[in-house]
């Protein structure tokens, strides 16, 4: 009897220990962040214009209006979009990259650096480098050479994704690549060895051997890269600004032009809540099943 | 001891021979590595242009003359005395502050199995969903409540604010790395939750740190929205804002702008290469659970 | 092992430690290091602060400004910095420049919620759209009386006046003089002389307009040409009929008309219009590839910069009617905090602005726009100046800030021009273009 109570008032006295040490970001998270969430939740339900002081009370309108508007719909369709072909393209060259490195080459640490130093640049910065790459640099490379490539990306409709993908990638892949690089390099040599010897070819080996070891940067990758993604907006600020028409607006940047230049707060705050709540659940998905194939490995 | 064990990894990988097939993929790296600097390349090359020869001369074409007066226009308009130190500033105190109050947190959920623990797990990582870009003028208003705005300290906090979730879900991935057996030899020892942190498990985290700092250095010292909602006053700007207002500025006369950029990049990328050793070192650690 | 991680992590740690330390040590002496630093004369006024606030009587006093800039007007903010310096040392203006299309209107709503800064600079139409709330203070007749009246009409709300309009920008379709002349054109008045000179264009292989359509406000820009000369000269109060549901685009011809003259454009300009900019486009039309441009005064700087001997003028879009009226827009507009607690300081500034004409030229100068203050003119070669004196004389000049009230700008023109480019690369029927722009009638008005 007496040995429980100690027990469970040793627990009480560390989980009141644990609890302070958790405390102080607890605190700051929810002042800064949770906070205003919660206000944007409660202008969600309102009409407010961002200046006047009253805010009227229009209940589930917004969120009513949201499922009708095909911009908010195309936004979103702009941004999965982007969101897939980043979390694919920047997984797998990062990793080709990384594997290229790691595979004895000269000079590793120059290409290491080359493949790097874009991530040192802001996204404002990468939009408006390559809008001048894309409308003035790349074509004027078409009259030295006497070719005729279409370089002019980000003017059409159909090849503004693809135009906006080179520059984001450009931008990230050095930086996931650093990642990969680094659990590639932490494979011991013994475990590769081994599986030789046990008759496994290069690419099972890979599969087999150095894919496994690497689960835990593919979650950091995968997630980041997702997240990153969703919440596209620096990078069009300074390039396209959503265009041509509205064929590149990602849901932030909707929900900015929206909330701010349209003057409808209120309903900006709804297309907020509503990618909290979707970023939310692809995150949880994401790291449930990522999760799960550590485990297993 | 396990641990020692665990941290045994190798550096490099440990010479291979060098065979046909590694000379090909050395040729495409070069390839690839030509198409990721030719970017940078440009920007030099636009920084150095005139006016004129902006519109006259081919972009490729080399500039006429090296002529550093757009360097000297974007030194002064930047403002770097004060912009450079105070973004140094901003990103160092936060980034600080994050590697403190994140591996504390980490730790505490990863081993208090309490509900409460469980719920400030998703709690905190719910932050890493939340596209604060849409949520600024909420942000902006609990900060000008709080007295936070045109602050050191007001900027510092946000930063905390908005990197502490990814801050913890980061750590909260190494905490398997940190070995139980350990703890508990520390608490028979008698010592208490906080000494067996700062005394046991902190040491083992400063690599995971390394990786949270260098992640979160990056953010901070591009980040544009909350500085500019944070910071108006001319001596408390930062780098980027100063760059943006540069930008808008000088749409029609971007061979300034470009020549900013490269002001911009060259300190952080002169400390990334000559850290590059640490850097590298954080991530392989941070990686790699152990 | 173990030794070598911990030694590259403590020295990454050492690393920030010593930043922080060398930081939080520099802190207290900040204040001196740029003044130590400063040779720029943009830093002259706080060089001369402090012995002023010793010789003066006056408190020195520091005002914040938030100046929502076009890209013609970035620089300015040096050029009152130095003529308050000289004339009243004891203020000293705190800037943030942000860009007008982008920036201003965020900024303002931020500052709705705390307190405005002491004085905003913006464009004529921002007094309909805050003067309303109640959040800027009136502008006293002392410094009104020293500006055109002109512009005062549309700054002025109930009776009072809460803008100052300091300079004025002309739009309409700049074009190559020289290359009118070669080819014998004429200034076209209505729709079908302007047709043929775009037949004689192609037939000859130039390009008959440059145009940047890239940059989405300028299909906004010049669509709301269109609209003052084919609906609002008509009918002044359009826009608020279209929020009445008198009229709408879906059936509206004028305003049809309006929009289809975009198209005209786009098929009469240079195939990579959606991704070239104002500077490049201005360019190619100083570099004689292109014969027009639907634009305003702010290219004149980006033509005399490419070329100071480039000859152009100016005339109106021409509309069905063929009285098409040139376009005049107020543009740098100071306007004040009602609330204000330097009111003394904040009249000092409108002082400077108003009475320096030295000041004013210069600004005028750079800004290569024309003067709004009584007896001031600017002394840069506008090559397209006789045309803006001969439509004036006539009466043909029409302020475009009616529309721009009556139709906003943000989250009703920017939208809709969003829609007119989707329509013109074909992503959108011309019906749904119209359609969207009724979709968005709540959002048409400022209040």
């Amino acid at each position: 009897m007496n040995e429980k109570k100690k027990i469970s008032y040793m627990e009480k006295k560390m989980s009141r220990q644990y609890f302070l040490m958790v405390l102080p970001g607890f605190i700051i998270f929810t002042i800064g962040l949770i906070v205003p969430l919660i206000l944007a939740v409660r202008y969600s339900f309102t009409s407010w214009d961002g200046m006047t002081v009253e805010k009227p009370f229009v209940g589930f309108k917004n969120y009513i209006d949201l499922m009708k508007d095909s911009e908010f719909r195309n936004a979103w369709w702009f941004t999965l979009r982007f969101t897939i072909w980043n979390t694919i393209i920047q997984n797998v060259v990062a990793l080709l990259f990384a594997v290229a490195l790691d595979s004895g080459i000269k000079a590793q640490k120059v290409y290491r650096t080359v493949l790097f130093v874009p991530c040192l640049i802001s996204a404002l910065v990468v939009g408006f480098v390559w809008m001048k790459m894309f409308s003035n640099v790349l074509p004027a490379l078409n009259d030295v050479l006497g070719t005729n490539i279409n370089f002019l990306l980000l003017g059409e409709k159909k090849t503004v994704l693809q135009g906006l993908l080179i520059a984001n990638n450009w931008q990230w892949i050095g930086y996931w690549m650093l990642i990969y690089l680094a659990g590639l390099q932490s494979v011991p040599g013994d475990l590769h060895e081994a599986a030789k010897v046990d008759g496994a070819g290069p690419v099972s080996r890979f599969i087999n051997v150095t894919l496994p070891m690497l689960a835990p940067a593919i979650t950091i990758c995968v997630v980041g890269i997702t997240t990153g993604s969703l919440k596209v907006y620096d990078l069009l600020v300074s390039s396209t600004k959503g265009g041509p028409g509205r064929a590149s607006t990602s849901v932030i940047y909707q929900t900015y032009t929206t909330a701010i230049n349209g003057r409808q707060y209120g309903y900006g705050c709804a297309m907020s809540v509503t990618l909290v709540l979707v970023l939310l659940l692809v995150a949880m998905i994401q790291v449930k099943g990522l999760k799960k194939k550590e485990v297993q490995v | 001891m396990s641990i020692v064990k665990k941290k045994k990894e190798k550096e490099f990988v440990p010479s291979q021979p060098y065979t046909k097939g590694t000379l090909v993929v050395q040729i495409i790296m070069t390839a690839a590595a030509l198409l990721f600097i030719a970017p940078l390349f440009i920007i030099l090359n636009y920084s150095f242009k005139g006016k004129r020869e902006l519109y006259l001369s081919s972009p490729l074409a080399l500039p006429e003359s090296l002529n550093f007066d757009n360097y000297a226009a974007a030194f002064k308009k930047l403002d770097l005395g004060t912009t450079f130190v105070n973004t140094l500033f901003y990103t160092a105190v936060s980034v600080l502050i994050l590697a403190l109050l994140c591996g504390m947190t980490a730790w505490a959920i990863a081993r208090c199995h309490r509900k409460f623990f469980k719920f400030a797990y998703v709690y905190f990582i719910v932050g890493i969903l939340i596209p604060y870009q849409a949520l600024f003028l909420p942000i902006y208003m609990i900060g000008y409540r709080l007295n936070l705005t045109n602050t050191r300290h007001g900027i510092i906090f946000m930063y905390v604010a908005t990197g502490v979730s990814f801050g913890v879900f980061l750590m909260n991935s190494f905490m398997s790395t940190v070995p139980l057996e350990l703890e508990e030899a520390a608490r028979i020892d008698g010592c208490s939750v906080f000494r067996t942190y700062f005394s046991v498990v902190l040491p083992l985290l400063k690599p995971a740190m390394a990786t949270l700092v260098i992640m979160q250095a990056f953010q901070i010292w591009n980040d544009y929205l909350l500085a500019s909602l944070y910071v108006s006053k001319k001596q408390l700007k930062t780098l980027t804002v100063a760059i943006q207002s540069l930008f808008s500025a000088q749409s029609s006369d971007y061979t300034t702008a470009m020549a900013a950029i490269v002001i911009s990049v060259l300190p952080i990328a002169v400390l990334f290469l000559s850290l590059q050793k640490y850097f590298i070192k954080g991530m392989t650690v941070g990686a790699v659970k152990g | 092992m173990k030794k070598k991680s911990l030694l590259s992590l403590l020295l990454a740690t050492c690393m920030t430690a010593g930043l922080l330390a060398g930081c939080g040590s520099t802190e207290a002496p900040a204040e001196e290091a740029p003044a130590a630093e400063s040779e720029a004369p943009a830093e002259e006024s706080t060089e001369e602060e402090a012995p002023a606030a010793e010789s003066s009587s006056d408190e020195p006093v520091t005002l914040t400004v938030l100046a929502g800039q076009s890209t013609t007007d970035a620089g300015i903010e040096d050029m009152i910095d130095e003529a308050l310096a000289a004339k009243y040392p004891e203020v000293t203006l705190e800037w943030e420049c942000v860009d007008w299309g982008n920036d201003f209107q965020p900024k303002m709503q931020q500052y709705m919620q705390s307190g405005l800064p002491d004085i905003m600079i913006g464009k004529a139409q921002d007094v309909a759209t805050y003067a309303p709330q109640g959040i800027l203070g009136e502008i006293d007749s002392t410094y009104l009386d020293k500006g055109l009246d002109a512009a005062r009409e549309n700054v002025t709300i109930d009776g009072k006046t809460y803008g100052l309009v300091y300079n004025a920008l002309y739009q309409g379709v700049y074009y190559n003089k020289t290359m009118f002349a070669e080819n014998g054109w004429e200034v076209p008045k209505t729709q079908e002389e302007l047709q043929a000179i775009i037949d004689d264009c192609n037939a000859k292989g130039i390009t008959p307009f440059a145009s940047h359509m890239i940059d989405t406000w300028s299909i906004g820009n010049v669509t709301m040409q269109f609209m003052m000369n084919d609906v609002f000269n008509n009918d002044p109060t359009w826009g608020d009929k279209f929020r009445a549901g008198e009229v709408s685009f879906a059936e509206d011809e004028a305003a049809q008309t309006a929009y289809q003259y975009n198209k005209l454009i786009f098929d009469n300009t240079y195939p990579e219009t959606f991704s070239t900019e104002q500077t490049d486009c201005d360019a190619k039309m100083v570099l004689g590839e292109a014969a027009m441009k639907v634009s305003g005064s702010w290219s004149i700087q980006n033509f005399l910069d490419i070329d100071e001997s480039f000859d152009f003028g100016i005339f109106p879009f021409p509309n069905q009617t063929g009285d098409s009226k040139l376009i005049f827009e107020p543009n740098i507009t100071i306007m004040t905090s009602a609330a204000t607690e330097h009111q003394d300081a904040v009249n000092k500034v409108l002082d400077v602005l108003t009475s320096d004409k030295e000041l004013a030229v210069e600004i005028l100068d750079y800004t290569k726009t024309a003067s709004m203050l009584k007896d001031v003119t600017p002394t840069f070669t506008n090559p397209s100046q006789a045309d803006i004196d001969a439509y004036a004389a006539d009466g043909m000049i029409v302020d475009v800030t009616l529309g721009n009230n009556q139709l906003v700008w943000g989250g009703f023109q920017e939208e809709n021009a969003k829609d007119i480019a989707a329509w013109l690369q074909g992503d959108e029927s011309f019906e749904d273009c119209l359609k969207a722009s009724d979709g968005r009638v709540d959002a048409s008005s400022a209040n």
